[in-house]
């Protein structure tokens, strides 16, 4: 589903993402972890093209998503790919139902009723439908996440990134965001969560990418990573992790 | 003094308000706001306009759009007033009358400035509203559309009604071109009275003063309205709602006795 | 529309006299403005910190009016209309001593003076309160740490605002024309009635100002970068 080949990553003279050489499958879960600065958020940024690339190829669904092409076709790939960020960023002018119809009808030419009726769906799904006429400034933030969730996923696209979605919380609402989550892993989405949520990485991933400086230096299945890491830079980060 | 204010209000009333007319231009204070209000309804779209060109990806666009508003930041209105004054007759090949020129410099000296609010509007949004539209697909002038220029336009609308009294008092430069409104209808009176300046001219300055004013407080209340909204239920009192520093300083002079 | 030429203009000893004299009104209306309302204005705002609430009041007030009345009219008012209420001696003395240019500069400088204090008054504002504390903390009495914590960083603060006023007195000057002062709007115009070449003369009258403009807000883009301490936000 989306693949990377050798691609790689400057700002400048700084190596940002180096070789980076991975794949997430049809239905598949990747947890991607790591220290601050070894280029997660650069990494699943790049999936959609928010970032540029360098060298090297990323595929998303047989597409080059890097290829040279016509504004209006990268607008149409991005469309078919969500994306969940730290800071939510939902449309504070739109009502949480108008954020989520926005995009579908004004992207996807879906007519009004239609998109309504999709979007009080999601909206029933991350447990928010009574929340649909309130503004994203009356919501918590926790709310909001789910909200973020429920707008990316009315554009029915295939694959799901979160850019450290639970990173903004205050510790209480972490848990409901994690469930929606949870629930779309087992309903099969294919996702790529970019977290620090060990838990749910260990509970819900079927494989988790560790990187530092730029580099996955390790790829392995939870259970694995978690009990035996094999890269001593990840037995470090397993191991600072336990001490608190 | 106060009653000759009042003889010469309750004379000239008329011609304050609305200078000759009916024989002559519509002119005093009615030209003024007709002036005003008209200048900054076509100045608006215009404005936003360049701002969105100054923003825009193509060089051409960026550099013309910076090189206009630029120019009007650098010169006097007086100057502009001359050169619209000299130009549109020469482009559209016959004279036009002094509103119209008055309306034409004002449209374009205040579009340059209100794309400057606009832009500053734009820039002042957090840099995850356009993030979160593209990233849902939409192009650049869709995400203009839905996302960025609802929140901004509201955001600077206390700046636009604080431009908006700029224009008013911009409109008293008609007086040196002749055109008929309020300050020139006043400099009539005096010249017809010709003993009584300093009254004529303070009941020109108080008027300007009741219009200019009463509208930079609607500004304020907008300004206030604006900020509770976008605050949102959960704000809450930061350290630096206790007051700004000097204030302070001046509460621990008075506390210690200087 | 005949060929642009320059040198119409600029290679007349006439019109170049015209031109640089008016340049020069301009240059002495705009600083002696310039001086008066940045004087001014450290006095309304000193004035304006003491505890009175009259003083409060007084200054506020004189920053409404010189805010919601338009500096033309202004200029009009003080020309025209208070200088009719002074003694015949002072008007006599005036009328002798370029009037149109001392009323000028007393009307863009009292106006201009709301401005700059304003933003004076804005610049101390936005120090955060934990300045005042630290200072307090440390020691410092009032005027210490007026002197050496709270000014400096209003001032840095205050910067652009006052160096964007200080472009708006500038252009400004221009209005002085209409009370019959002798700046550079004022030659153009003249230059023009006499050249016929209205095109070139308003050329050169525009890049005159934009040039001192655009050379302000350089000087303030540059002040702005000096006054700021390595690794400020």
């Amino acid at each position: 589903m989306i693949k990377f080949s050798h691609v790689n990553k400057w700002y400048g003279d700084y190596p940002a993402l180096v070789d980076i050489n991975a794949e997430v499958a049809r239905g598949e879960v990747v947890v991607v972890c790591g220290p601050s600065g070894s280029g997660k958020s650069t990494l699943i940024r790049t999936v959609n093209r928010l970032e540029e690339i360098q060298s090297g190829e990323l595929m998303f669904d047989g597409q080059n998503v890097h290829a040279k092409m016509k504004g209006a076709q990268l607008n149409h790939l991005r469309s078919r790919i969500g994306f969940v960020f730290q800071s939510f960023n939902l449309f504070p002018h739109l009502s949480v139902l108008e954020n989520v119809t926005l995009s579908p009808i004004r992207i996807n030419g879906v007519d009004r009723g239609t998109a309504r009726d999709k979007a009080m769906t999601l909206l029933e799904r991350v447990g928010l439908s009574s929340k649909a006429g309130a503004y994203p400034g009356q919501l918590s933030g926790g709310q909001q996440q789910r909200v973020a969730i429920a707008r990316a996923l009315a554009m029915e696209p295939p694959a799901m990134l979160f850019d450290e979605p639970t990173s903004a919380l205050d510790p209480e609402m972490v848990g409901e965001v994690l469930a929606v989550m949870r629930g779309l892993a087992n309903d099969g989405m294919t996702m790529m969560c970019v977290t620090h949520e060990m838990g749910f990485a260990r509970e819900v991933a079927d494989r988790v990418w560790f990187m530092d400086a730029g580099s996955i230096l390790e790829a392995a299945k939870p259970a694995e990573f978690f009990s035996n890491p094999s890269h001593p830079r990840a037995q470090r980060f397993l191991s600072d992790l336990r001490s608190h | 003094m106060l009653t000759e204010i009042y003889q010469i209000v309750s004379d000239n009333w008329l011609l304050l308000l609305i200078g000759q007319y009916p024989n002559g231009p519509l002119g005093g204070m009615a030209a003024t706001m007709l002036l005003s209000l008209l200048g900054i309804a076509l100045a608006f779209p215009l404005g936003v306009l360049i701002a969105l060109a100054r923003l825009s990806p193509f060089a051409a666009l960026r550099s013309s759009a910076t090189a206009l508003i630029y120019v009007m930041r650098g010169i006097p209105l007086l100057m502009v007033i001359f050169w619209v004054y000299f130009l549109v007759p020469l482009l559209i090949g016959r004279s036009v009358p002094g509103f119209v020129t008055m309306l034409c410099t004002l449209v374009i000296y205040e579009g340059a400035f209100l794309s400057e609010v606009v832009r500053a509007g734009i820039q002042a949004l957090p840099a995850g509203q356009i993030d979160a539209a593209r990233a849902l697909g939409h192009s650049h002038l869709s995400a203009m559309r839905y996302v960025i220029l609802p929140q901004a336009l509201f955001n600077v609308l206390p700046s636009i009604v604080s431009q908006f009294v700029s224009t008013i008092q911009e409109t008293t430069l008609g007086y040196v071109i002749n055109v008929p409104e309020l300050t020139f209808a006043a400099s009539q009176i005096n010249n017809r009275l010709l003993t009584k300046p300093f009254e004529v001219f303070l009941i020109l300055a108080i008027i300007y003063f009741c219009v200019c004013w009463s509208l930079t407080q609607l500004a304020n209340w907008l300004e206030r309205r604006v900020a509770a909204r976008r605050a949102g239920p959960q704000a809450t009192v930061s350290p630096a709602a206790r007051g700004p520093s000097a204030t302070r300083l001046g509460d621990v002079a008075r506390e210690v006795g200087k | 529309m005949s060929s642009l030429d320059l040198s119409a203009i600029l290679m007349k000893p006439e019109f170049r006299g015209m031109l640089a004299a008016g340049f020069e009104m301009t240059i002495i209306v705009a600083l002696s403005s310039w001086l008066l309302a940045m004087s001014l204005a450290i006095v309304l705002l000193v004035i304006r910190l003491t505890p009175s609430r009259i003083c409060e009041g007084a200054v506020a007030a004189y920053v409404t009016y010189h805010r919601n009345v338009p500096t033309l009219v202004q200029l009009i008012f003080w020309y025209f209309g208070i200088s009719s209420l002074l003694p015949s001696v002072a008007q006599d003395w005036l009328g002798q001593h370029n009037a149109e240019a001392t009323f000028a500069i007393i009307g863009l400088g009292l106006c201009q003076a709301a401005y700059f204090s304003e933003d004076l008054r804005s610049g101390l504002r936005s120090i955060p309160p934990g300045q005042a504390d630290a200072a307090r903390a440390l020691g410092h009495g009032y005027i210490s740490a007026m002197r050496f914590v709270l000014v400096p960083q209003a001032l840095r603060n205050a910067l652009p605002a006052l160096v964007n006023h200080t472009v708006s007195l500038f252009k400004n000057s221009s209005l002085a024309m209409a009370i019959g002062v002798t700046e550079l709007t004022y030659a153009v115009r003249e230059v023009e009635n006499e050249s016929f070449r209205t095109f070139e003369t308003y050329l050169i009258g525009t890049l005159i100002y934009l040039t001192c403009s655009l050379s302000l807000m350089a000087l303030g883009a540059w002040l702005s970068r000096r006054a700021k301490p390595a690794g400020a936000r």
